[in-house]
């Protein structure tokens, strides 16, 4: 039953330079099957989108597409532009990346999906209505009637996603490419679309041309994967023989890197003889917005992180992570509670006496490139809070300048350079070096890895981990990424809408998670083995739909909503955080009770 | 452990390099416009300082019969005085020119730093200043530039304090857009968790990377100086004759017209024109390159 529906011969897509052609793809040849999930991977730049839009005979200004694409008997490059209109949107479905950025500002989602529709499909107007709700329900929408009306803006990064491959979906398309779908979103959200995605293509025979940089989500769900170098394909095999024996030199590397990830032990517990070195007691942040309603970005936030150890903080996106992180930093004032370090209780500190007090407690941002002045080198950006705190000459600056990009990693001839001349990882390691230059006692880590290209991500948690040992650093690890928190962080504290919901040594969280959100963050997350899948996995307590607006918080459990356990008491009861096992804190009055039936997930 | 080493310096998606070899191989010299700007303005600078040294006559004073037509020995002709008009042309920059820049810069470097403070301030501060200058830009320039000449006296410096006064809001609002966007990136925050103070923030951070904006509106807001300060002359409320200046020059001849005397008006009219355009053309150009780049 699986029949050939896409199979191109000799497919260039080549742009014109001042200097000569330049082929963002060079002369591939490939295949695309029914029901076949297809993963394409490869480095920034190595032409994955060119190929991506080139199967659809498409290709950016001023690029061109030669060669053949045979889909279903007809050869792409020959029709017209009305044939290959009717075959784009109706046959081959196309989902890009920035989803907010692909649907159209000046119309609702229900009129672009329903349009899409009724340009392929004899339809009228509320015929595509009823079919856009549907399609909406589909990809797990709430209250699709009323969501269609909504206009990109009002939706989130999720939903716009998943608006855009309802639209993609619409017209029932044959072959749908979809060009890295799930970059930015949280992993519930990647998890819900990609099972929905991955349900598709089982039961309708849909293909899919699956473009990433993200080695688990194709474990999981990908079939077959075609790896691209320089516009070359130089892979083309089977998931397990791609993950058991990797042929091409770039697949070997980001294989190891990712093997090396995996083999790393979790970061141990260590001999807690430490002292305490920061106590957030009952933390408290709301902000007032435009229309008087009050948000609850942190609420009765408690924690402790001992000297030389370190925190993983973690949740979605809008859980309130960040402002405790900023909160520390006294970026933002808190409303209610205190921050004590060692001795000094924070959020009463004057401003000016704070700014000194900065040296010891140092941040590294999310976006490398944004937290770094861009007219200013990397010698001047790390010695900025050299001479804000520390009395040196200019030889011991020259000198400490050295050490530090040492101790990340830079080489010497680096120094002068300006941040548009470097690349993600470098950038976010000219910020690591900035955060140490004064000898911090602590670290605020706000998502220093998640804007980063894989391979870069995994040389940067190495170093951590290496920093981490080698200077006794102690440090607040704010991510969405679990597996990176279970690899360098003793402690974890899970957020979910402004509180913390679970707490406790990482060893112990990781394994018998208790709390019902917490397991459903591990269980969206995708290891890479293909060997032990998302979807061959029971996966129980899938949370539905997404984080709701801080804003008018439900009086009772906050996850009720989405909870598939929850039950009256939990709407009516507000949950208070309670030990269920000496150092691990659960709010949840059933795991605490033991009526939740605690699976463990596999190690 | 070795510590892991980042990748050399690699190059960027080939598709961005890609446009900036575009960039490289397109010369600065290959824009026409970039090139006409230079010269124009190059040659209007080079008069305001040397005009009257290189000029054939004294521009000022009475050099020949009156109404000469345009001739060998008076290039543009002579004026109902029997002033060279030909001197009196290129002299005129020492006054237009140097009056124009001056106000440029001036109001640029007043409007840029209230610009600074209004958006790194957001609040009453910065709403009072919106509003002022809100009325400032509601009034016609205009009219606005022949009140305040009227009521601080005619003479250049009254002059250059009028037309700073009526620039300034441009770039109060210019600076003020860029430093409320640059403000909330994360280098900013960066810098606070550094251990920097707000004072600290706003002109070694903000300040250098908000200046794209006005740097290119100086070049405009002089081309519009010369054009204003013309413009006064011509009604009698900017520079008083017998000084050299475009705008008092078109006034004088501009009733001769009829009479088929033609050269007194269209010289100095050209002249003005060429430098606005020069000045345009420059800023116009400078938008470009930095908006590619």
């Amino acid at each position: 039953m699986t029949s050939t529906i896409l199979k191109t011969t000799g497919l260039n897509v080549v742009y014109p330079t001042p200097t000569g052609q330049f082929k963002a793809v060079n002369d591939v040849d490939l295949e695309l099957r029914s029901g076949e999930i297809v993963g394409l991977i490869g480095e920034s730049g190595s032409g994955k989108t060119s190929l991506a839009l080139g199967l659809l005979a498409l290709a950016r200004h001023p690029g061109k597409v030669s060669g053949h694409i045979d889909f279903q008997g007809r050869d792409l490059l020959s029709l017209d532009n009305d044939e290959l209109r009717e075959i784009r949107g109706r046959s081959i479905g196309l989902i890009t990346q920035k989803p907010r950025q692909s649907l159209n500002p000046f119309q609702n989602v229900g009129t672009q999906i329903g349009r899409v529709y009724r340009a392929h499909v004899k339809a009228s107007k509320s015929e595509a209505n009823d079919h856009a709700i549907e399609l909406l329900e589909n990809v797990g929408i709430n209250d699709a009637p009323r969501r269609i009306r909504a206009y990109p803006h009002e939706l989130s990064g999720g939903m716009a996603q998943r608006a855009l491959i309802s639209m993609a979906l619409s017209a029932q398309p044959e072959l749908l490419v979809a060009d890295e779908p799930t970059s930015g979103l949280d992993v519930t959200i990647q998890a819900q679309f990609l099972d929905r995605m991955w349900q598709r293509a089982e039961e309708t025979g849909t293909a899919v041309l699956l473009v990433t940089q993200d080695l688990g989500i194709v474990a999981n769900y990908c079939d077959r994967v075609l790896v691209i170098e320089n516009g070359k394909l130089v892979e083309d095999a089977p998931t397990r023989d791609f993950f058991a024996n990797p042929r091409d030199a770039y697949s070997k590397r980001v294989l190891a890197l990712a093997g090396e990830r995996a083999v790393a032990d979790t970061a141990d517990a260590g001999v807690s003889t430490a002292e305490p070195l920061l106590r957030i007691e009952n933390l408290r942040k709301t902000f007032k917005l435009d229309d008087g309603k009050i948000l609850s970005a942190v609420s009765d936030v408690s924690l402790t992180v001992m000297q030389g150890q370190s925190l993983g903080l973690v949740g979605e996106s809008g859980s309130g992570k960040t402002t405790v992180g900023r909160l520390i930093l006294r970026l933002l004032d808190a409303d209610e509670g205190s921050i004590w370090f060692r001795d000094t209780e924070l959020t009463s500190m004057k401003t000016r006496a704070f700014r000194d007090f900065r040296s010891k407690i140092q941040v590294v941002f999310q976006d490398p490139f944004d937290s770094l002045n861009p007219r200013w080198s990397v010698e001047k950006a790390i010695s900025e809070p050299i001479d804000l705190h520390m009395k040196m000459s200019k030889d011991e600056k020259r000198l400490r300048i050295t050490e530090l990009l040492g101790q990340v990693g830079l080489p010497e001839s680096i120094r002068t350079v300006k941040p548009a001349g470097l690349s993600a990882g470098q950038q976010q390691r000219v910020c690591l070096a900035r955060a140490l230059s004064t000898n911090p006692d602590f670290l605020v880590l706000d998502e220093p890895t998640s804007a980063l290209p894989p391979v870069a991500r995994v040389e940067m948690i190495a170093l951590l981990k290496d920093l981490r040992e080698r200077l006794g650093l102690s440090f607040i690890f704010i991510s969405h990424d679990l597996s990176t928190v279970r690899e360098l962080c003793q402690d974890v504290a899970v957020m979910y809408l402004s509180q913390i919901v679970e707490m406790g040594p990482t060893s112990k969280v990781f394994a018998h998670p208790e709390h019902p959100y917490t397991q459903a963050l591990l269980d969206s997350v995708l290891f890479h083995d293909p060997l032990s899948r998302r979807v061959d996995r029971e996966h129980r307590g899938a949370l539905v739909g997404e984080i709701p607006s801080p804003v008018d918080l439900p009086k009772g459990c906050y996850l009720a909503g989405r909870c598939p356990f929850a039950e009256e008491k939990c709407r009516q009861e507000p949950q208070l955080l309670e030990f269920t096992e000496p150092g691990h804190l659960v709010r949840c009055w059933k795991a605490v009770g033991g009526v939740l039936n605690v699976v463990d997930t596999e190690a | 452990m070795t510590i892991p080493q980042a990748p050399p310096v690699e190059g960027e998606h080939p598709l961005e390099n890609l446009a900036n070899e575009k960039l490289k191989t397109k010369r600065w010299f290959h824009d026409p416009l970039l090139v006409v700007g230079i010269v124009i303005v190059g040659v209007a600078i080079f008069l305001a300082a040397f005009g009257e040294a290189i000029a054939p006559y004294d521009p000022t004073v009475p050099v020949g019969p009156p109404s000469v037509p345009p001739s060998g020995q008076y290039w543009f002709g002579t004026d109902t005085s029997g002033l060279d008009v030909f001197s009196r042309v290129i002299s005129a920059p020492r006054i237009d020119v140097t009056l124009a820049v001056s106000a440029a810069l001036l109001s640029g470097i007043f409007g840029t730093l209230i610009g600074l403070m209004a958006g790194f301030y957001r609040g009453v501060f910065s709403s009072l200043v919106m509003r002022i200058s809100d009325v400032l830009q509601a009034f016609p320039v205009f009219i606005l530039a022949m009140v305040l000449v009227a009521l601080s006296g005619r003479n250049l410096t009254n002059l250059i304090f009028a037309l700073t006064f009526l620039y300034t809001p441009i770039f109060i609002r210019l600076t003020r857009a860029e430093v409320l966007t640059q403000r909330e990136r994360s280098y900013v925050e960066a810098a606070r968790a550094a251990g920097n103070s707000d004072f600290k923030i706003a002109l070694k951070h903000v300040l250098p990377n908000s200046l794209t904006p006005s740097l290119i509106q100086l070049s405009v807001t002089v081309g519009f100086g010369i054009l204003l300060t013309a413009g006064l002359s011509f009604v009698g409320a900017g520079v008083r004759p017998p000084n050299p200046e475009w705008g008092l020059m078109i006034a004088n001849s501009a009733p001769q017209l009829v009479l088929g005397e033609w050269w007194t008006s269209l010289f100095p009219g050209i002249a003005v024109s060429l430098t606005v355009v020069g000045f345009a053309a420059l800023s116009n150009a400078i938008e470009r390159r930095v908006a590619t780049s």
